[in-house]
């Protein structure tokens, strides 16, 4: 039995008053809160290791033992995801690198085309558009349903035998809609197209099984499950790393540079090294793992069962206040555990929102974030102009809020909707 | 400070010289008037630390209006 309590007590900043108020932390789809156990193995590479590690490059005894410990974590990655293989991991700075590795390196034709959704973070969509831009390749966009839900017949409509890729968000950042990964990526493999799926909102909060999907390539950032900011991971199937060009080129990613008769030559190292260049983010590699580690601790289907409790709570207050549009599915089942809203009377801007939970509660500061969540894309099919100024406030969720967080905003909420009717 | 902080520190003002109290929502309508300054995404977070910024100089003074939102007022005469 998970004793969530002590779990919130790994995170230090949770238990400490800010400007005397206490901290609701509800920003978890930006960033989430890290553990001591995350910090504390990140130290120990800074403290007792600092050295180099990767492909060949330091042999002494620290050189060595960074080496291993990162390896480590590349093998408790894919564990996490069930990757077939530690090669199929490739660490990057986050999801949105990982995204513009496949997108930049991706063999394409100009006759093939691209498939992705309106409700595309741009980090999702805009990779691919730049490469369509580069090589005259068609993009085509599945729009979402006006509640952020997908239609999987416009998917249909939209792939055929010359869709080289598809490119979907699993769990929105804005919406909270939960894609239905699996009968996309069928309807992706009926026509021979790869699937890249952005796990960045659901491999933190639900158990992920690349295997079992039969997703093509996958990314997620780190920093949202609980580990060190500027750590990404991309997965893909082993064989189509080895297909995907190269990237980013410098040290640790060759085998040789041959110099022979005035001309260069080189030879790259195979996957996942051969995406790796340069010299990397070890102490972040080392608290990546320990933080699947912890979150693997807990148990993601422990995570994801109490996460829907929160969420259906948090959901249906939210919408029996009456005074504000809920972005997304109305059925908690279909979301990931966050609530984007705004107030229906359109008074004021959704910055004015976020910074009164800040700032103006006598006891709590909420900590949300307001704007358009880089989905611009989606709102403005919705109607919504994010040049206008039109945005929403966001509430997400994670594993160390409780449910008397859920209530203390629900009420403060309730009372803000009554001051500003 | 950064440039791109200063510039919108300068958007802020030039905003709050042609109408003084602004309410967060005129500000962000009227950032169109100073592309040169009003610099960021369009969802206005740069500009609010911006102004947040200029609230703790003691050059702008907030206030909460429940049907408004917040109102941010130019001083003449700044506090610090």
């Amino acid at each position: 039995m998970v004793v969530w309590s002590r779990i919130r007590k790994d995170f230090p900043v949770l238990n400490e008053l800010y400007e005397g108020k206490s901290l609701i932390y509800f920003d978890s789809a930006c960033m989430a809160l890290k553990p001591v156990q995350v910090w504390e193995a990140m130290e120990y590479y800074y403290k007792y290791l600092g050295a180099c590690g990767g492909a060949g490059r330091s042999t002494h005894s620290l050189g060595i033992e960074t080496s291993l410990l990162t390896e480590e974590s590349r093998q408790k990655l894919a564990s996490f995801i069930n990757a077939k293989s530690s090669n199929e991991i490739v660490w990057t700075r986050n999801a949105t690198e990982g995204l513009n590795i496949v997108a930049a390196t991706l063999p394409i034709k100009k006759d093939e085309n691209v498939v992705t959704t309106s409700l595309e973070h741009h980090s999702g969509m805009l990779p691919f558009f730049k490469k369509c831009q580069e090589t005259g390749s068609d993009l085509r966009i599945v729009n979402a349903k006006p509640d952020g839900t997908f239609n999987l017949t416009d998917f249909e409509e939209k792939i055929d035998d010359k869709t080289k890729i598809v490119s979907f968000v699993h769990a929105s950042n804005l919406t909270g809609t939960i894609a239905p990964l699996e009968d996309i990526v069928k309807i992706a493999h009926e026509h021979g197209a790869w699937v890249v799926s952005d796990e960045a909102q659901y491999a933190p909060h639900d158990k992920l099984d690349v295997q079992k999907l039969d997703v093509d390539f996958s990314v997620l950032s780190v920093h949202k499950a609980c580990g060190p900011t500027g750590v990404g991971v991309l997965y893909g199937k082993y064989e189509l790393l080895k297909e995907l060009g190269m990237f980013l080129v410098g040290g640790d990613v060759i085998e040789d540079v041959v110099y022979k008769d005035g001309k260069i030559i080189p030879k790259y190292l195979p996957p996942p090294h051969k995406f790796e260049a340069g010299l990397q983010n070890y102490g972040g590699m080392l608290g990546a793992g320990a933080a699947v580690d912890y979150l693997q601790k807990i148990g993601m289907n422990n995570i994801h069962k109490r996460e829907q409790t929160f969420s259906r709570r948090l959901l249906e207050g939210v919408l029996e206040l009456e005074k504000f549009e809920v972005l997304g599915p109305l059925d908690y089942k279909q979301r990931a555990a966050l609530v984007s809203f705004r107030p229906k009377s359109d008074s004021m801007n959704h910055n004015d929102v976020t910074e009164y939970f800040n700032e103006m509660l006598p006891h709590n500061k909420i900590l949300m974030r307001s704007g358009n969540m880089c989905v611009h894309p989606f709102q403005y099919q919705i109607g919504m102009s994010p040049a206008q100024g039109d945005g929403v406030t966001r509430a997400s969720l994670y594993i160390y809020n409780t449910m008397e967080e859920i209530e203390i905003f629900l009420t403060a909420l309730e009372n803000f909707a009554k001051a500003i009717d | 400070m950064s440039d791109f902080k200063e510039r919108n520190v300068q958007c802020i003002l030039e905003i709050l010289k042609k109408k003084n109290p602004a309410t967060t929502k005129e500000i962000m309508a009227m950032r169109d008037l100073f592309p040169d300054l009003c610099a960021g995404c369009s969802s206005g977070g740069d500009v609010i630390l911006a102004v947040k910024q200029l609230v703790e100089e003691g050059t702008v003074q907030r206030k909460w209006k429940a049907e408004e939102g917040f109102e941010w007022k130019l001083l003449s005469d700044p506090v610090k």
